[in-house]
Protein backbone atom coordinates (compact mmCIF):
# COMPACT_ATOMS: atom_id res chain seq x y z
CA UNK A 1 0.00 0.00 0.00
CA UNK A 2 1.22 3.31 -1.24
CA UNK A 3 0.60 6.36 1.52
CA UNK A 4 1.75 9.88 1.50
CA UNK A 5 4.52 11.49 3.63
CA UNK A 6 2.80 14.99 5.40
CA UNK A 7 4.78 17.70 6.96
CA UNK A 8 4.92 18.17 10.56
CA UNK A 9 6.33 21.64 12.19
CA UNK A 10 8.14 21.27 15.51
CA UNK A 11 8.60 24.43 16.68
CA UNK A 12 9.74 27.18 17.42
CA UNK A 13 7.71 27.70 20.13
CA UNK A 14 7.86 23.93 21.00
CA UNK A 15 8.79 23.13 24.91
CA UNK A 16 10.81 20.19 24.11
CA UNK A 17 13.24 21.89 21.59
CA UNK A 18 14.99 23.60 23.85
CA UNK A 19 14.59 27.51 22.75
CA UNK A 20 13.09 28.89 19.67
CA UNK A 21 14.58 25.86 17.22
CA UNK A 22 12.56 24.78 14.49
CA UNK A 23 12.67 21.80 12.70
CA UNK A 24 10.59 20.36 9.87
CA UNK A 25 9.54 16.74 10.05
CA UNK A 26 8.24 14.91 7.43
CA UNK A 27 6.73 11.71 8.33
CA UNK A 28 5.57 8.54 6.60
CA UNK A 29 2.67 7.30 9.77
CA UNK A 30 4.93 7.71 12.29
CA UNK A 31 8.27 7.46 10.54
CA UNK A 32 10.33 10.59 10.21
CA UNK A 33 11.19 10.14 6.16
CA UNK A 34 13.17 13.28 6.47
CA UNK A 35 14.12 16.08 9.02
CA UNK A 36 15.12 20.03 8.14
CA UNK A 37 16.09 21.86 10.89
CA UNK A 38 15.99 25.46 11.07
CA UNK A 39 18.24 27.24 13.62
CA UNK A 40 18.35 31.71 13.43
CA UNK A 41 15.54 32.68 15.64
CA UNK A 42 17.82 33.61 18.07
CA UNK A 43 20.36 35.04 16.31
CA UNK A 44 21.41 38.32 17.88
CA UNK A 45 24.50 38.82 15.90
CA UNK A 46 27.11 38.76 18.55
CA UNK A 47 30.45 38.09 16.37
CA UNK A 48 29.22 41.77 14.74
CA UNK A 49 27.98 43.47 18.04
CA UNK A 50 31.66 42.49 18.64
CA UNK A 51 33.47 44.45 16.27
CA UNK A 52 31.70 48.14 17.70
CA UNK A 53 32.70 46.99 21.60
CA UNK A 54 36.14 47.03 23.03
CA UNK A 55 37.61 43.83 23.96
CA UNK A 56 36.50 43.62 27.62
CA UNK A 57 33.00 44.60 26.52
CA UNK A 58 32.44 41.75 24.42
CA UNK A 59 32.46 39.82 27.42
CA UNK A 60 28.70 40.51 28.67
CA UNK A 61 28.04 39.39 25.15
CA UNK A 62 29.77 35.66 25.18
CA UNK A 63 27.58 35.53 28.62
CA UNK A 64 24.62 35.43 26.53
CA UNK A 65 25.73 32.23 24.32
CA UNK A 66 25.55 29.54 26.56
CA UNK A 67 24.00 30.83 28.94
CA UNK A 68 23.74 27.47 31.15
CA UNK A 69 27.52 27.84 31.41
CA UNK A 70 28.76 30.89 31.09
CA UNK A 71 31.56 30.66 32.64
CA UNK A 72 32.92 28.45 30.07
CA UNK A 73 31.70 30.79 27.16
CA UNK A 74 34.06 33.91 28.82
CA UNK A 75 36.70 31.67 29.13
CA UNK A 76 37.17 30.77 25.62
CA UNK A 77 36.88 34.20 24.50
CA UNK A 78 39.43 35.97 26.98
CA UNK A 79 41.91 32.97 26.43
CA UNK A 80 41.42 34.08 23.07
CA UNK A 81 42.42 37.60 23.82
CA UNK A 82 45.41 36.56 26.39
CA UNK A 83 46.86 34.47 23.39
CA UNK A 84 47.35 37.13 20.94
CA UNK A 85 48.33 39.76 23.76
CA UNK A 86 50.80 37.15 24.74
CA UNK A 87 49.57 37.35 28.27
CA UNK A 88 50.73 35.23 30.98
CA UNK A 89 47.83 34.18 33.45
CA UNK A 90 49.17 34.20 37.22
CA UNK A 91 48.78 30.91 39.01
CA UNK A 92 45.43 31.86 40.98
CA UNK A 93 43.78 33.14 38.22
CA UNK A 94 44.11 29.89 36.24
CA UNK A 95 42.93 28.12 39.58
CA UNK A 96 39.92 30.20 40.18
CA UNK A 97 38.85 29.58 36.44
CA UNK A 98 39.14 25.91 36.84
CA UNK A 99 36.86 26.20 40.04
CA UNK A 100 34.03 28.39 38.27
CA UNK A 101 34.45 26.70 35.46
CA UNK A 102 34.12 23.01 36.41
CA UNK A 103 30.61 24.32 38.60
CA UNK A 104 29.33 25.79 35.34
CA UNK A 105 30.05 22.54 33.97
CA UNK A 106 27.93 21.02 36.49
CA UNK A 107 25.47 22.80 36.48
CA UNK A 108 25.11 22.86 33.13
CA UNK A 109 24.99 19.06 32.65
CA UNK A 110 22.23 18.97 35.44
CA UNK A 111 20.02 21.04 33.03
CA UNK A 112 20.68 18.52 30.59
CA UNK A 113 19.68 15.63 32.54
CA UNK A 114 16.83 17.73 34.00
CA UNK A 115 15.41 18.87 29.82
CA UNK A 116 15.96 15.38 28.95
CA UNK A 117 14.07 13.66 31.46
CA UNK A 118 11.21 16.32 31.33
CA UNK A 119 11.16 15.97 27.43
CA UNK A 120 10.52 12.26 27.62
CA UNK A 121 7.85 12.65 30.46
CA UNK A 122 9.86 12.04 33.88
CA UNK A 123 8.94 15.47 34.88
CA UNK A 124 10.56 15.20 38.23
CA UNK A 125 13.78 15.08 36.76
CA UNK A 126 13.46 18.21 35.78
CA UNK A 127 12.54 19.55 39.37
CA UNK A 128 14.60 17.80 41.06
CA UNK A 129 18.17 19.10 39.02
CA UNK A 130 16.84 22.47 38.82
CA UNK A 131 16.56 22.48 42.86
CA UNK A 132 20.31 20.90 43.33
CA UNK A 133 21.37 23.18 40.47
CA UNK A 134 20.37 26.33 42.39
CA UNK A 135 22.83 25.52 45.34
CA UNK A 136 25.46 25.65 42.52
CA UNK A 137 24.62 28.75 41.24
CA UNK A 138 24.33 30.14 44.16
CA UNK A 139 28.29 29.83 44.56
CA UNK A 140 29.12 31.21 41.29
CA UNK A 141 26.30 33.96 42.53
CA UNK A 142 28.52 34.67 45.66
CA UNK A 143 31.52 35.13 43.01
CA UNK A 144 30.48 36.97 40.52
CA UNK A 145 27.06 38.37 41.99
CA UNK A 146 25.33 36.69 39.32
CA UNK A 147 22.98 34.01 38.93
CA UNK A 148 23.05 33.21 34.82
CA UNK A 149 25.38 35.91 33.26
CA UNK A 150 28.58 35.80 34.94
CA UNK A 151 30.72 38.28 32.97
CA UNK A 152 33.54 37.23 35.83
CA UNK A 153 36.25 37.30 33.37
CA UNK A 154 38.39 39.27 32.58
CA UNK A 155 41.41 39.38 30.18
CA UNK A 156 44.21 38.45 32.21
CA UNK A 157 42.31 37.34 35.06
CA UNK A 158 38.81 37.76 36.52
CA UNK A 159 37.06 40.43 37.99
CA UNK A 160 37.53 39.30 41.97
CA UNK A 161 39.13 37.36 44.16
CA UNK A 162 37.19 34.35 45.43
CA UNK A 163 35.27 35.14 48.55
CA UNK A 164 36.27 33.79 52.03
CA UNK A 165 33.40 32.03 52.75
CA UNK A 166 32.97 30.44 49.01
CA UNK A 167 35.62 27.86 50.16
CA UNK A 168 33.51 25.94 52.72
CA UNK A 169 30.38 26.60 50.91
CA UNK A 170 32.00 25.00 48.03
CA UNK A 171 33.31 21.83 49.88
CA UNK A 172 29.82 21.87 51.87
CA UNK A 173 28.33 21.11 48.13
CA UNK A 174 30.79 19.22 46.67
CA UNK A 175 30.22 16.25 49.35
CA UNK A 176 26.77 16.33 48.67
CA UNK A 177 27.36 16.10 45.24
CA UNK A 178 27.87 11.93 45.24
CA UNK A 179 24.53 11.87 46.49
CA UNK A 180 22.78 14.13 43.91
CA UNK A 181 24.03 11.79 41.28
CA UNK A 182 22.98 9.18 42.77
CA UNK A 183 19.52 10.09 43.39
CA UNK A 184 19.45 10.81 39.76
CA UNK A 185 20.33 7.48 39.09
CA UNK A 186 17.99 6.03 41.27
CA UNK A 187 15.16 8.74 39.42
CA UNK A 188 16.02 8.48 35.89
CA UNK A 189 18.81 6.38 34.96
CA UNK A 190 17.30 2.75 36.25
CA UNK A 191 13.80 3.73 35.05
CA UNK A 192 12.61 1.37 32.89
CA UNK A 193 10.24 3.18 31.31
CA UNK A 194 13.23 6.06 30.69
CA UNK A 195 15.53 2.87 29.25
CA UNK A 196 13.06 1.55 27.38
CA UNK A 197 12.53 5.35 25.41
CA UNK A 198 16.45 5.82 25.46
CA UNK A 199 18.73 2.69 24.80
CA UNK A 200 18.85 1.67 21.27
CA UNK A 201 17.27 5.11 20.11
CA UNK A 202 19.30 7.80 17.89
CA UNK A 203 22.91 5.66 17.47
CA UNK A 204 25.43 7.19 16.30
CA UNK A 205 28.47 5.60 14.97
CA UNK A 206 32.11 7.11 16.26
CA UNK A 207 32.91 7.34 12.81
CA UNK A 208 30.01 9.23 11.68
CA UNK A 209 30.42 11.25 15.37
CA UNK A 210 33.98 12.16 13.94
CA UNK A 211 33.22 12.81 10.60
CA UNK A 212 30.32 15.42 11.70
CA UNK A 213 33.06 16.91 13.79
CA UNK A 214 30.84 16.33 16.65
CA UNK A 215 32.28 16.92 20.31
CA UNK A 216 31.32 16.87 23.97
CA UNK A 217 29.41 14.46 25.61
CA UNK A 218 27.55 13.78 22.33
CA UNK A 219 30.74 12.41 20.99
CA UNK A 220 31.88 10.80 24.27
CA UNK A 221 28.76 9.00 23.99
CA UNK A 222 29.82 7.17 20.96
CA UNK A 223 33.15 6.08 22.95
CA UNK A 224 35.49 8.30 21.52
CA UNK A 225 37.87 9.11 23.68
CA UNK A 226 38.36 12.86 22.91
CA UNK A 227 38.28 15.39 25.84
CA UNK A 228 40.38 18.52 25.45
CA UNK A 229 41.12 18.84 28.70
CA UNK A 230 42.85 15.66 28.06
CA UNK A 231 43.83 15.65 24.45
CA UNK A 232 45.44 18.93 24.28
CA UNK A 233 45.19 20.25 27.96
CA UNK A 234 44.78 24.10 28.21
CA UNK A 235 44.89 26.00 31.39
CA UNK A 236 45.84 23.37 34.21
CA UNK A 237 44.03 20.77 32.96
CA UNK A 238 47.08 18.65 32.89
CA UNK A 239 47.83 18.80 36.56
CA UNK A 240 44.46 17.09 37.71
CA UNK A 241 43.63 13.15 37.89
CA UNK A 242 40.14 12.83 36.49
CA UNK A 243 38.74 10.04 33.89
CA UNK A 244 36.95 10.91 30.94
CA UNK A 245 33.36 8.89 30.89
CA UNK A 246 32.88 7.05 27.76
CA UNK A 247 29.83 6.05 26.56
CA UNK A 248 29.55 1.97 24.70
CA UNK A 249 26.31 2.24 22.16
CA UNK A 250 26.22 6.06 21.12
CA UNK A 251 22.50 6.05 21.99
CA UNK A 252 20.31 8.51 23.89
CA UNK A 253 20.93 6.77 26.50
CA UNK A 254 24.87 6.86 26.56
CA UNK A 255 25.00 10.60 26.04
CA UNK A 256 22.46 10.92 29.12
CA UNK A 257 24.30 8.94 31.52
CA UNK A 258 28.08 10.09 30.63
CA UNK A 259 26.76 13.53 31.66
CA UNK A 260 26.09 12.08 35.55
CA UNK A 261 29.35 10.57 35.86
CA UNK A 262 31.04 13.69 33.81
CA UNK A 263 29.16 15.68 37.25
CA UNK A 264 31.33 13.18 39.13
CA UNK A 265 34.48 14.05 37.58
CA UNK A 266 34.04 17.89 38.02
CA UNK A 267 33.68 17.09 41.67
CA UNK A 268 36.87 15.43 41.53
CA UNK A 269 38.22 18.19 40.10
CA UNK A 270 37.61 21.01 42.04
CA UNK A 271 38.25 18.80 45.03
CA UNK A 272 42.23 19.11 43.86
CA UNK A 273 42.00 22.50 42.84
CA UNK A 274 40.40 23.66 46.22
CA UNK A 275 43.88 21.71 47.72
CA UNK A 276 45.99 22.91 45.61
CA UNK A 277 44.95 26.81 44.83
CA UNK A 278 47.59 28.64 45.62
CA UNK A 279 47.65 32.55 47.29
CA UNK A 280 48.80 35.62 44.56
CA UNK A 281 47.09 37.79 42.37
CA UNK A 282 44.66 38.11 40.36
CA UNK A 283 45.42 39.55 37.53
CA UNK A 284 48.22 39.90 34.98
CA UNK A 285 50.07 43.18 34.07
CA UNK A 286 47.53 44.36 31.49
CA UNK A 287 47.59 47.76 30.32
CA UNK A 288 44.14 49.93 30.88
CA UNK A 289 43.16 49.94 27.39
CA UNK A 290 43.50 46.66 25.36
CA UNK A 291 45.17 46.98 22.16
CA UNK A 292 46.62 43.69 21.25
CA UNK A 293 49.18 43.96 18.41
CA UNK A 294 47.83 43.45 14.68
CA UNK A 295 47.28 39.08 14.22
CA UNK A 296 44.96 36.31 14.82
CA UNK A 297 44.49 34.08 17.59
CA UNK A 298 42.36 30.72 18.42
CA UNK A 299 42.13 29.38 21.46
CA UNK A 300 39.20 26.47 22.54
CA UNK A 301 38.45 24.94 25.46
CA UNK A 302 36.11 22.22 26.14
CA UNK A 303 32.62 23.78 27.51
CA UNK A 304 30.00 21.42 28.51
CA UNK A 305 28.45 21.24 24.97
CA UNK A 306 31.63 20.11 22.92
CA UNK A 307 34.77 22.11 21.82
CA UNK A 308 34.38 25.63 22.37
CA UNK A 309 36.30 28.29 20.45
CA UNK A 310 36.98 31.46 19.78
CA UNK A 311 38.94 33.14 16.78
CA UNK A 312 40.17 37.02 17.24
CA UNK A 313 41.42 39.00 14.75
CA UNK A 314 43.41 42.46 15.56
CA UNK A 315 44.47 45.34 13.45
CA UNK A 316 45.81 46.85 16.48
CA UNK A 317 42.73 49.04 17.24
CA UNK A 318 41.22 48.97 20.63
CA UNK A 319 38.26 47.31 19.15
CA UNK A 320 37.91 44.08 17.58
CA UNK A 321 38.40 43.15 13.37
CA UNK A 322 36.52 40.00 13.37
CA UNK A 323 35.40 37.75 16.45
CA UNK A 324 34.16 34.00 15.49
CA UNK A 325 33.15 31.63 17.99
CA UNK A 326 32.79 27.45 17.52
CA UNK A 327 29.90 27.02 19.29
CA UNK A 328 29.38 23.39 19.80
CA UNK A 329 25.93 23.08 19.95
CA UNK A 330 25.55 24.55 15.91
CA UNK A 331 28.10 21.68 14.79
CA UNK A 332 26.34 19.12 17.02
CA UNK A 333 23.18 19.99 15.41
CA UNK A 334 24.62 19.24 11.81
CA UNK A 335 23.82 15.96 12.49
CA UNK A 336 20.77 16.15 13.43
CA UNK A 337 18.84 16.10 10.35
CA UNK A 338 20.33 12.82 9.32
CA UNK A 339 20.24 11.19 12.51
CA UNK A 340 16.84 11.52 13.08
CA UNK A 341 15.44 10.14 10.08
CA UNK A 342 14.36 6.55 10.31
CA UNK A 343 13.14 7.11 13.89
CA UNK A 344 9.64 7.86 15.32
CA UNK A 345 8.42 11.15 16.11
CA UNK A 346 8.70 10.72 19.74
CA UNK A 347 12.08 9.41 19.09
CA UNK A 348 12.74 12.72 17.54
CA UNK A 349 12.32 14.36 21.22
CA UNK A 350 14.76 12.11 22.91
CA UNK A 351 17.61 12.14 20.16
CA UNK A 352 16.95 15.95 20.65
CA UNK A 353 17.14 16.56 23.82
CA UNK A 354 20.04 14.02 24.36
CA UNK A 355 22.84 16.47 22.03
CA UNK A 356 21.37 19.09 25.04
CA UNK A 357 21.37 22.15 22.83
CA UNK A 358 21.16 25.91 23.80
CA UNK A 359 19.74 28.47 21.41
CA UNK A 360 21.28 31.27 22.54
CA UNK A 361 24.85 29.63 21.11
CA UNK A 362 23.67 27.67 18.45
CA UNK A 363 22.13 31.05 16.91
CA UNK A 364 24.80 33.46 18.75
CA UNK B 1 12.53 -7.87 38.09
CA UNK B 2 11.02 -5.39 35.70
CA UNK B 3 9.67 -2.55 37.30
CA UNK B 4 12.44 -2.26 40.00
CA UNK B 5 13.74 0.79 38.76
CA UNK B 6 11.00 2.30 39.00
CA UNK B 7 9.45 1.48 42.91
CA UNK B 8 13.59 2.78 43.02
CA UNK B 9 12.59 6.13 41.93
CA UNK B 10 9.55 6.38 43.89
CA UNK B 11 11.32 5.75 47.03
CA UNK B 12 13.33 8.55 46.07
CA UNK B 13 9.78 10.71 45.39
CA UNK B 14 8.41 9.40 48.81
CA UNK B 15 11.29 10.97 50.88
CA UNK B 16 11.85 13.90 49.41
CA UNK B 17 8.55 14.42 50.13
CA UNK B 18 8.68 14.38 53.62
CA UNK B 19 11.78 16.22 53.69
CA UNK B 20 12.12 19.99 54.86
CA UNK B 21 11.18 22.51 52.41
CA UNK B 22 13.43 24.53 50.31
CA UNK B 23 12.09 27.41 49.40
CA UNK B 24 10.53 30.49 50.36
CA UNK B 25 7.08 32.65 49.29
CA UNK B 26 8.94 35.08 47.54
CA UNK B 27 6.95 38.35 47.94
CA UNK B 28 6.76 37.95 51.60
CA UNK B 29 9.94 36.39 52.38
CA UNK B 30 13.02 37.47 50.64
CA UNK B 31 15.92 35.37 51.13
CA UNK B 32 19.38 37.43 51.89
CA UNK B 33 21.34 38.32 48.66
CA UNK B 34 25.33 37.66 48.55
CA UNK B 35 27.38 40.98 48.96
CA UNK B 36 28.48 41.31 45.52
CA UNK B 37 25.01 40.37 44.04
CA UNK B 38 24.46 42.35 40.98
CA UNK B 39 21.03 44.52 41.99
CA UNK B 40 19.86 48.12 41.30
CA UNK B 41 22.46 51.02 40.98
CA UNK B 42 23.43 53.56 43.31
CA UNK B 43 25.29 56.48 43.03
CA UNK B 44 26.76 58.29 45.90
CA UNK B 45 26.58 61.94 44.34
CA UNK B 46 29.11 63.16 46.90
CA UNK B 47 31.68 61.29 45.66
CA UNK B 48 31.18 61.11 41.71
CA UNK B 49 33.44 63.53 39.85
CA UNK B 50 31.46 63.17 36.63
CA UNK B 51 34.26 61.89 34.79
CA UNK B 52 32.62 59.72 32.52
CA UNK B 53 34.38 56.53 32.86
CA UNK B 54 31.51 54.45 33.46
CA UNK B 55 29.58 55.59 30.61
CA UNK B 56 32.42 54.85 28.75
CA UNK B 57 32.75 51.33 30.43
CA UNK B 58 29.43 50.24 29.53
CA UNK B 59 29.26 47.92 26.56
CA UNK B 60 25.86 49.39 25.70
CA UNK B 61 25.99 52.86 26.08
CA UNK B 62 23.06 52.68 29.39
CA UNK B 63 24.74 55.46 31.26
CA UNK B 64 24.14 59.14 30.34
CA UNK B 65 25.52 61.93 32.08
CA UNK B 66 25.02 65.39 31.88
CA UNK B 67 27.19 67.89 33.79
CA UNK B 68 28.10 71.34 34.04
CA UNK B 69 31.19 73.65 34.60
CA UNK B 70 30.86 75.76 38.03
CA UNK B 71 34.01 77.70 39.61
CA UNK B 72 36.55 75.66 37.72
CA UNK B 73 35.14 71.92 38.43
CA UNK B 74 32.94 69.48 36.79
CA UNK B 75 29.30 69.55 38.26
CA UNK B 76 26.95 66.60 37.55
CA UNK B 77 23.26 67.64 36.98
CA UNK B 78 22.06 64.42 35.43
CA UNK B 79 22.60 60.84 35.57
CA UNK B 80 20.53 58.73 33.72
CA UNK B 81 20.49 54.78 33.46
CA UNK B 82 18.50 53.75 30.66
CA UNK B 83 17.98 50.58 32.49
CA UNK B 84 16.14 48.50 30.13
CA UNK B 85 19.26 48.26 27.89
CA UNK B 86 21.64 46.83 31.19
CA UNK B 87 23.27 43.69 30.86
CA UNK B 88 24.37 44.03 34.69
CA UNK B 89 27.82 42.94 33.77
CA UNK B 90 29.13 45.55 36.35
CA UNK B 91 32.01 47.08 34.08
CA UNK B 92 30.75 50.56 35.24
CA UNK B 93 30.88 49.69 38.71
CA UNK B 94 34.50 48.45 38.12
CA UNK B 95 35.65 51.27 36.09
CA UNK B 96 34.80 53.61 38.82
CA UNK B 97 37.82 55.04 40.54
CA UNK B 98 35.61 57.36 43.23
CA UNK B 99 33.74 54.04 44.18
CA UNK B 100 31.31 56.03 44.08
CA UNK B 101 28.86 53.82 41.83
CA UNK B 102 27.37 50.88 43.56
CA UNK B 103 25.31 47.07 42.85
CA UNK B 104 23.02 47.52 45.98
CA UNK B 105 20.83 44.34 46.39
CA UNK B 106 17.63 45.58 45.59
CA UNK B 107 15.89 43.08 43.01
CA UNK B 108 12.58 44.41 42.74
CA UNK B 109 13.05 46.48 39.63
CA UNK B 110 9.64 45.32 37.73
CA UNK B 111 7.72 48.26 36.73
CA UNK B 112 4.43 48.44 34.44
CA UNK B 113 5.66 50.23 31.59
CA UNK B 114 8.73 50.20 29.53
CA UNK B 115 9.18 54.12 30.19
CA UNK B 116 9.40 53.71 33.99
CA UNK B 117 12.15 51.63 33.62
CA UNK B 118 14.80 54.40 33.61
CA UNK B 119 16.31 55.03 36.60
CA UNK B 120 17.89 57.99 37.27
CA UNK B 121 20.13 58.56 39.79
CA UNK B 122 20.85 62.22 39.58
CA UNK B 123 18.97 65.53 38.38
CA UNK B 124 19.51 68.72 39.83
CA UNK B 125 20.26 72.42 38.73
CA UNK B 126 23.65 73.49 38.19
CA UNK B 127 24.36 76.20 41.14
CA UNK B 128 25.45 79.56 40.09
CA UNK B 129 28.98 80.10 40.15
CA UNK B 130 29.79 82.08 43.34
CA UNK B 131 33.01 84.26 44.27
CA UNK B 132 32.44 82.69 48.33
CA UNK B 133 31.59 78.95 47.04
CA UNK B 134 32.11 78.25 50.78
CA UNK B 135 28.94 78.51 52.77
CA UNK B 136 26.49 78.50 49.72
CA UNK B 137 27.43 75.79 47.91
CA UNK B 138 27.59 73.25 50.74
CA UNK B 139 24.15 74.21 51.72
CA UNK B 140 23.31 73.78 48.20
CA UNK B 141 24.23 70.90 47.97
CA UNK B 142 22.79 69.32 50.94
CA UNK B 143 19.47 71.02 49.60
CA UNK B 144 20.27 69.16 46.36
CA UNK B 145 21.41 65.64 47.83
CA UNK B 146 17.70 65.32 49.69
CA UNK B 147 16.13 66.05 46.38
CA UNK B 148 18.28 63.84 44.40
CA UNK B 149 17.49 61.06 47.09
CA UNK B 150 13.76 62.01 46.43
CA UNK B 151 14.11 61.12 42.42
CA UNK B 152 14.66 57.35 42.15
CA UNK B 153 11.43 57.24 44.52
CA UNK B 154 9.52 58.21 42.33
CA UNK B 155 10.57 55.21 39.60
CA UNK B 156 10.29 52.40 42.06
Amino acid sequence: MKTETYTLNLGPQHPSTHGVFRIILELDGETVVKATPVPGYLHRGIEKLAEARTYTQVIPYTDRMDYMAAMLMNWGYVAAVEKLMGIEVPERVEYIRVIVGELSRIASHQIAIGAMGGDIGALTAFTYTFRDREYVIDLLEMVSGSRMTFSYFRIGGVAADLPDEFFPATRKLLNEIPAMCDEYDDLVTGNEIFQARTKQVGIITPEMGINYSLSGPTLRGSGVNYDLRKARPYSIYDRFDFEVPLGTNGDCFDRFRIRIDEIRQSKRIIEQALDQIPEGPIMAKVPKVIKPPAGDAYAEIESSKGVYGAYVVSDGSPKPYRVHFRRPSFINLGYLGELCEGWKLADVIAILASIDIVLGEVDC
Amino acid sequence: MFGQGLLKGLQVTWGRMLSKKQTVEYPDEHIEMFPRFHGRFELDVDKCIACGLCANACPNKVIQIEKEKVDKKQYLTRYMMRIEYCLFCGLCVESCNKDALKFSNVIDMNQYRRSWVRLTLVDRPAPEPTETPEEETSAKAAKDEAAAGSTPGKEG
